[in-house]
């Protein structure tokens, strides 16, 4: 799941208008970007199911750090924490938010597989609801995300350029349009990799 | 993993047009 994170930030911004949208966008896929190089290292992994080429939510993801629940809190806390000089308390406290998003919503897709501790200390019970395992379902509910956020982006967008002009209400369009395009065009990539 | 690094041009490119927009700036408190 991407694009309904991308959704999420869009309808985020619509209300904390003060923090840039590609603060919200990469706070939203942080845990994902932090993944990166714990799966390059092997320390975190992606199991395919059995029966199963691993593609949309057909893998078992085996993100021990920076999808537990601990993992994430302190991978959010940091990254608040970083914009707090330039921005203020309160969007550092949003951008920290946004980036523990990721593992609430992730937890609604992922197949039990997401635990509490980082390395999954003491063998706890891993959480998941499983949506993956209905492939449409849970491309539908990203879909939701993705319109519902490009829509209150659109109107917020549209309020912050009340009487500033034609040009700037094309802008604020473009805009909107932007955000729904890339988070069409992000899970139909998704959807349909292999 | 390619497709997460991938999704980072769509921040860069849509964070570049948003940002063409008057949104209010964040501020710290000292600037309030």
């Amino acid at each position: 799941m991407i694009a309904g994170h991308f959704g999420f930030a869009a309808a985020v911004k619509a209300r904390e208008r003060q923090v840039p949208l590609w603060a919200l966008m990469l706070a939203t896929v942080w845990l994902d970007v932090v993944f990166v190089p714990l799966f390059v290292a092997k320390i975190e992994t992606i199991t395919p199911v059995p029966g199963t080429t691993g593609g949309y939510g057909t893998g078992i993801i085996y993100a021990d750090y920076t999808h537990s629940l601990i993992g994430a809190i302190v991978i959010s806390a940091i990254f608040g924490a970083l914009f707090l000089p330039r921005w203020g308390r309160r969007s550092a406290f949003v951008l920290g938010a946004v980036v523990f998003s990721h593992w609430i919503l992730d937890l609604i897709v992922h197949r039990t597989d997401m635990p509490l501790l980082p390395r999954n200390i003491g063998n706890l019970p891993r959480f998941g609801f499983g949506l993956w395992r209905i492939p449409a379902a849970s491309a539908t509910l990203e879909l939701i995300f993705v319109l519902v956020g490009a829509y209150l982006y659109w109107r917020a967008a549209r309020a912050v350029v009340l009487f500033k002009g034609s040009s700037m209400n094309r802008r604020a369009d473009f805009a909107a349009i932007s955000v729904l395009a890339s988070g069409i065009a992000v899970l139909a990539l998704d959807f349909f990799s292999t | 993993m390619a497709f997460i690094l991938g999704t980072l041009l769509f921040v860069l490119l849509v964070g570049f047009i948003d940002s063409r927009l008057p949104w209010p700036r964040p501020k710290t408190e000292r600037q309030r």
